[in-house]
């Protein structure tokens, strides 16, 4: 039973880290930026949420009418200075980084690095699930996973059905020759970064509907991110979610039947594994790249 | 400059020794101490990141790992079990270094590991050490160790002193290996490695024990950093040494400083530290993120060589700058205090060579006598096809007319122009000079998954040939070549060179038995002159030869395909013939029985089609033996005393040119369906 | 080449300068009109930051407070604050710069057992008076000069349980089953499983007082999903559930079963963030923790006026400060206590020599406000018989419950 209900919100948790992942990971594919900057974006939209929701006694969930837009300007101002550098891969990494340091920074200077909650009366879903016997589905990782299936879904239509995905696709194989045929990069590049970004206020919103935020969360998500990156394959949407959903099993069950301390062991020496044989992600089955 | 650098070193260690030694005569508060000792700690970790990441090129998250270590090392040992201190650094350099090499064996098991996944692969690490300090409660007991504070003999003096005089010890022994890594065939290897590494491999470089060395010396010097660690921070939780602060103000150092030298860690390392610590005495914390994070940001974008490269190019200006400023704010003694005025003067230094090495000052500072150096301007990019002055001349042989006309045969050729050709060139050589079998390929194939690239190809090379390699696009030459020069294991079938057995060899001790091989797009080592590339495979060659001793060999190399005058050039200056050329000197100068040529005229004008032809056949004549990859049949004619033609992964014909070339199902098979193109 | 050796010997003879100038830099000589100033660091930023800001506005009231009456020995004190980042090699680094370079009279401790242990190294080393606010592992506290503002007495490893399991004892169905749920922290781990040797903890000592136990979860405090160790709570459904957590994990545990929909009876947190629990409003009502104070009118009372103006103060501090929880309690109580000591050592000595503020401290002890007279016996580390009490969240607030003669409300049990 323990497992049973541990293998399910480790499933539905998993739509979380597949939630925060998927944008790093199109990013890295598609565009060849590591950036790290994304979690800033996540945890400003988390911020935001909390915020909006406390002092404007807004529904959490409606708050992305407000955090997409502006995340999503944020994503795109971000990307667009990537592309005014021409940076490479790894330097990428390195100027993200310096991007998130600030972030982290000024969100502490704003918002103190104290916890911050809402409280039950702001935020109702903290508590709410749906119940089926003795199994239950808490309401916040159910939202979070139908909001990644949702995103991947769509990202991955958009990639597979729509020109501007084809275009991205090309850009991802060959930046080149996908300019020769007319496929402008950097306005698709800057789209892109804004999807991303909005992406990160979706991912922002869930995190803050279950946890306190401090600025220091930032770098907690790392491990976890980034195992569901390289594992879901670089690039590879559907990938990603199938591995923060492995992701979020593998910890939630090694939790219940051995010890939480346990889980990053067991998670981070799977993940050296799965690199090493098959270095190009557990579920890369060719999607973007 | 080696002796030069070494006694630099050597006398500045001794000064900063004769500091720490007599601090209390100089009136030095015991701050300046622990400031230093700091400094030297992350000299130490930064240039135990330098040795493998800046110098390799793969990029490490897990300096934590080698801190973590260390200083559990320590704190456990000395805190829990009563060990000796001075027992317990050479401890954890020694666990560092398993650690070190167990990670490698594991990473660098992968042919092909691309670098974020390496990063990635590191960055994984500490979290596993965490998890396992954490699981097994044993370790430190649950709460973290108090490290004792070990008995020092009087000679160190107080605690502040000898934890200084200990950090300064491994970060001198640190720096030291580092500059003598960088001065050593293992620094050639390791920068080849960071610059192209399948082409050193099969140049000869044995990348996995260099990777592997690099590692084991970072992992080293790492680990015993991270056990004074212990003792600077006292007392030792998983938090405090496993986060993820170490690595990341490791990289940042690193690349603030630069990477690819030996002096750009120390620079990242003093910069960052002091500029730290000033910052929080001026109660600026809560910028002090944003101003470091601003810092990396600017920097990367704006000069992603890193500082040293920077201030190597301007170092008059850059230590005028430091001592105009340090010394005229101690002067005029208005604000602030020694440690404010250095760190100005440093912030300024590093801004002028910032800004003076920046294209438009660059630029504004040439203004005016535009010949004077090669601008940057020359740098030419891979589509530009201008032929060097000499080599043009030389390029108008007489009686070849016809051999100007545009390239392109396989297009415009139709099989009786070949024949004609053929009949022209293929008669002029004999097949007189040949030798003993060199290269035997039995039955090889490869697949790709369900692709078979090859399928079963029979193949003997004899010495002294010259072999044209032919077929349509996916054919499988350039398989064919990568099989024999290792980069690919066949899936099944015996490849024999010179009567040795190279099937499962890996490449570099094949290009040992007697291969080279050149790619059909130039793969230079970016960051060496024209001449280092060339004396790189002298180096590495069947026989060792250190640095000064390959680069007269390498000049004679470069004579031979008439590019010595550009050996101080770098690759980013040549133009793309200019590259092939070089590609063939460096293959050439690892002393190949067999040279592997993968269309090395492709992109090139006519006039460097003839001059390539010529350079060809030169190293022909010097007793090499050929297998050539070309489009240009006409070229072929010119050359080849043999034709082998590769259809769909199988061998549709072998033999003379011109009976190859009139073989109907060659003609069908390729020549017909390039015609009908 | 040669300009580049002229480089280098420029460059190591100005280092040469530099260090033979440091010398020169310092030397302040004890002026009387000049201001008497404490150094310190604080977590300000990084992962102790939460608990960090409450320190740093008690310390601001205080020394507000003082200069406003007249200062210290007749001169004005000045808080010299500066952010460790709550990385621990800055805090030795930082108080060797607050000792030796800014010269500072004075010193308090940094906030977190690991900083402080870290400083503690430095203050010994300088023979400096070192008042601390929250390290509570006697056995750690080697320092004789050391003086805690927290005590929970020489082994607190087994006074916490002793008094929880005390205090739950007096219920009118005092629970049987128990889960220990215990973060692998240092500061929190050996309230489960002991400290050293001495491995007596909340584990063994509800085994020799005959409860069950049912659940024996540790996890690492980096731990985000908290929904595994809920489901195994929920699935041994204890009588009591025992925290041994830091910051929010109570609040997620509580979360996490509130999802599973399940309630513990009765749950404990070590040192929770007070303010998140109790933003989770109904959920969190009836949980139980430590405390040093909680300015419940009754204590307050007791106490006299300045307490009540003490604690209306730092409230209105922390609002402007823009802290989500305001209310003066034990962390702000301990730096007050930590402030408190450190003047009182300055006072009965009649100066600011270190070595005679030890010593008087240890002779006469001092007196504070909300904990009273303290004494300081080297034998325990300086440890004062403790005055912790359990607090309860009570119709949305915290409540000191036990022991009945510091409860400000009687101890409430699991709500049928």
């Amino acid at each position: 039973m323990n497992v049973i209900q541990a293998t399910l919100t480790g499933v539905l948790i998993g739509g979380l880290y597949a939630l925060m992942a998927a944008g790093l990971s199109v990013t890295w594919g598609v565009l060849r930026i590591i950036n790290l900057a994304h979690f800033g974006l996540i945890l400003i939209g988390a911020y935001l949420t909390f915020q909006i929701a406390t002092s404007w006694h807004l529904d959490p969930v409606l708050t992305l009418v407000i955090t997409v837009p502006a995340m999503f300007i944020a994503g795109a101002a971000i990307q667009w200075l990537f592309d005014r550098l021409r940076l490479t891969e790894f330097n990428s990494l390195l100027v993200s980084f310096g991007l998130l340091i600030i972030i982290i920074q000024v969100t502490s200077n704003i918002w103190s690095a104290d916890f911050r909650r809402m409280s039950a009366g702001t935020n109702p879903y903290a508590t709410q699930s749906v119940a089926i016997g003795r199994l239950v589905f808490p309401v916040t990782t159910l939202l979070a996973f139908g909001l990644a299936a949702l995103v991947v879904l769509a990202a991955h239509l958009v990639l597979r059905r729509t020109f501007a995905g084809r275009a991205m696709r090309a850009i991802a194989q060959d930046r080149a020759v996908a300019g020769a045929f007319g496929v402008d990069h950097r306005r698709l590049s800057v789209l892109l970064g804004g999807v991303v970004g909005a992406t990160a206020a979706l991912a922002g919103m869930v995190f803050s509907l279950s946890n306190a935020l401090t600025p220091d969360t930032a770098y907690e998500w790392f491990g976890t991110v980034f195992a569901v990156v390289i594992l879901g394959g670089i690039g590879e949407v559907v990938g990603t979610f199938a591995a923060g959903i492995l992701v979020g099993v593998l910890s939630g069950v090694v939790s219940a039947v051995w010890s939480p301390a346990a889980a990053p062991f067991v998670l981070f020496s799977a993940i050296i594994l799965a690199l090493l044989l098959r270095p190009q992600g557990l579920f890369a089955v060719g999607g973007v790249r | 400059m080696i002796r030069r650098g070494g006694i630099g070193l050597l006398v500045a260690f001794l000064v900063l020794v004769a500091v720490g030694a007599f601090s209390d005569q100089l009136g030095l508060s015991s701050f300046y101490l622990i400031l230093l000792g700091s400094i030297c700690f992350w000299i130490a970790q930064a240039t135990s990141w330098n040795i493998l990441s800046g110098y390799s090129g793969y990029f490490s998250f897990g300096q934590a790992a080698y801190v973590g270590v260390g200083a559990y090392t320590t704190a456990v040992l000395s805190g829990r079990h009563g060990v000796n201190f001075f027992l317990t650094v050479p401890l954890a350099a020694l666990l560092c270094g398993l650690l070190a090499l167990g990670v490698g064996a594991v990473a660098f098991r992968l042919g092909s590991l691309r670098g974020e996944i390496f990063a990635l692969l590191t960055l994984a690490v500490p979290f596993i050490l965490a998890a396992f300090a954490r699981i097994n409660r044993s370790v430190d007991g649950g709460q973290g160790t108090t490290v004792p504070i070990p008995e020092v003999p009087d000679a160190f003096g107080a605690l502040p002193q000898f934890q200084y005089l200990l950090a300064l010890l491994i970060a001198a022994i640190a720096v030291a290996a580092a500059y003598a890594i960088q001065h050593s065939r293992t620094g050639s290897a390791l920068a080849a490695i960071r610059d192209a590494e399948d082409v050193a491999e099969v140049m000869g470089v044995a990348t996995f024990r260099y990777k592997m060395l690099a590692m084991l010396i970072s992992g080293v010097l790492g680990g015993a950093a991270g056990s004074v660690y212990a003792l600077q921070i006292g007392f030792v939780t998983v938090e405090s040494v496993f986060g993820l602060t170490i690595p990341l103000f490791v990289i940042v150092m690193g690349v603030l400083g630069g990477r690819t030298h030996w002096l750009g860690p120390v620079i990242g390392a003093v910069l960052i530290v002091t500029l730290q610590d000033r910052l929080s005495s001026y109660g600026l914390d809560a910028w002090n993120s944003i101003i470091l994070g601003g810092i990396l940001a600017l920097l990367v974008a704006v000069s992603p060589d890193g500082l040293y490269a920077r201030l190597r190019a301007r170092p008059l200006a850059a230590l005028g700058a430091l001592v105009v400023v340090s010394g005229g704010l101690a002067v005029l003694n208005a604000w602030g205090e020694v440690l404010d005025w250095l760190v100005v003067g440093m912030l300024v230094a590093s801004l002028l060579a910032i800004v003076l090495g920046s294209r438009w000052a660059t630029a504004w500072l040439r203004r005016g006598r535009p010949a004077a150096v090669p601008d940057e301007a020359a740098t030419a990019t891979a589509d530009d096809v201008t032929v060097p002055g000499d080599a043009a001349g030389d390029a108008v042989p007489a009686g070849s007319a016809e051999s100007t006309v545009p390239a392109g045969a396989p297009g415009s050729g139709a099989p009786g122009d070949a024949e004609i050709e053929a009949g022209e060139t293929g008669a002029s050589r004999g097949a007189d000079q040949l030798g003993a079998v060199l290269v035997e390929c039995r039955q090889v194939a490869r697949y790709f998954g369900g692709v078979h690239a090859l399928e079963d190809v029979t193949l003997d090379i004899r010495a002294g040939e010259l072999v044209g390699l032919v077929g349509p696009n996916g054919s499988g030459k350039t398989t064919l070549i990568n099989l024999l020069s290792g980069a690919f294991r066949p899936t099944r079938g015996v490849i024999r060179l010179d009567g040795r057995d190279i099937t499962r060899l890996a490449p570099h001790k094949i290009a040992h038995v007697g291969m080279a091989r050149t790619y059909q797009i130039p793969r230079p080592f970016d960051s060496m002159t024209i001449r280092d590339n060339v004396a790189m495979a002298v180096m590495f060659g069947p026989e060792s030869l250190p640095l000064n001793r390959a680069r007269p060999i390498a000049e004679q190399h470069l004579a031979t395909v008439a590019l010595d005058h550009l050996a101080d050039a770098y690759p980013a200056d040549l133009n793309l013939h200019q590259r092939q050329l070089l590609e063939m000197a460096r293959a050439v100068a690892s002393n190949p029985k067999v040279l592997l040529l993968d269309e090395a005229l492709a992109g090139l004008n006519p006039a460097e089609v003839d001059n390539a032809v010529r350079v060809v056949r030169r190293i022909h004549e010097s007793g090499i033996t050929i297998v050539i990859v070309e489009h240009l049949l006409r070229v072929l004619n010119q050359l080849a005393t043999r034709l082998v033609v590769l259809d769909r992964g199988t061998c549709l014909a072998d033999g003379e040119p011109q009976t190859v070339l009139n073989d109907p199902a060659v003609i069908r098979a390729y020549l017909g369906r390039q015609a009908h193109v | 080449m040669r300009r580049r050796s002229i480089a280098v010997i420029g460059a190591v003879l100005v280092l040469g300068a530099a260090a033979a100038g440091c010398g020169k830099g310092s030397g302040s000589g004890g002026d009387s009109d000049k201001p008497i100033v404490v150094g310190s660091t604080l977590s300000l930023t990084g992962a102790f930051a939460a608990t960090g800001q409450i320190h740093k506005i008690a310390g601001e009231e205080f020394v507000d407070r003082l200069n406003a009456n007249g200062g210290l020995l007749g001169r004005k004190v000045e808080w010299k604050v500066v952010d460790d980042q709550s990385d621990q090699a800055k805090v030795s680094q930082l108080y060797e710069r607050l000792i030796s370079q800014d010269k500072v009279d004075l010193i308090l401790g940094p906030y977190a057992t690991p900083n402080i242990l870290s400083a503690m190294a430095v203050a010994q080393r300088h023979g400096y008076v070192m008042p601390q606010h929250s390290a509570v592992l006697a056995p750690q506290l080697t320092y004789e000069c050391q003086f805690p503002a927290w005590s929970i007495g020489p082994t607190p490893n087994s006074f916490i349980p002793g008094q929880l399991f005390d205090a739950v004892a007096t219920l009118p169905t005092p629970p049987k089953r128990i889960a220990v749920l215990t973060s692998q922290s240092g500061s929190a781990a050996f309230v489960s499983d002991g400290f050293g040797d001495d491995k007596s903890g909340a584990l063994s000592i509800a085994k020799e007082r005959g409860l069950d136990v049912v659940a024996d979860i540790h996890y690492p405090p980096t731990t985000t999903d908290w929904a595994p160790i809920a489901a195994q709570v929920r699935d041994a459904d204890p009588d009591l559930v025992i925290d041994n957590g830091l910051g929010v994990d109570a609040a997620n545990i509580l979360q996490a079963m509130a999802q599973l929909n399940y309630r513990p009876k009765q749950m404990f947190g070590l040192f929770p963030a007070p303010g998140p629990l109790l933003a989770l409003g109904d959920e969190a009502e009836g949980m139980l923790s430590v405390s040093m104070f909680e300015p419940n009118k009754p204590t307050l009372d007791k106490l006299g006026p300045e307490a009540t103006e003490i604690t209306a103060d730092f409230t209105k501090r922390a609002q402007a400060a823009k802290l989500p929880y305001t209310v003066f309690e034990t962390q702000a109580a301990a730096s007050w206590n930590a402030w408190e000591i450190l003047i009182d050592g300055v006072k009965n000595s009649g100066g600011t020599d270190q070595r005679k503020m030890c010593d008087t401290l240890h002779q006469k002890g001092a007196d504070t406000t909300f904990s009273g007279h303290l004494t300081f016996d080297p034998k325990v580390h300086n440890f004062w018989p403790t005055t912790q009490s359990i607090k309860q969240i009570q119709n949305g607030d915290w409540v000191t419950v036990w022991p009945a003669d510091r409860a400000a409300a009687p101890l409430q049990g699991p709500r049928s």
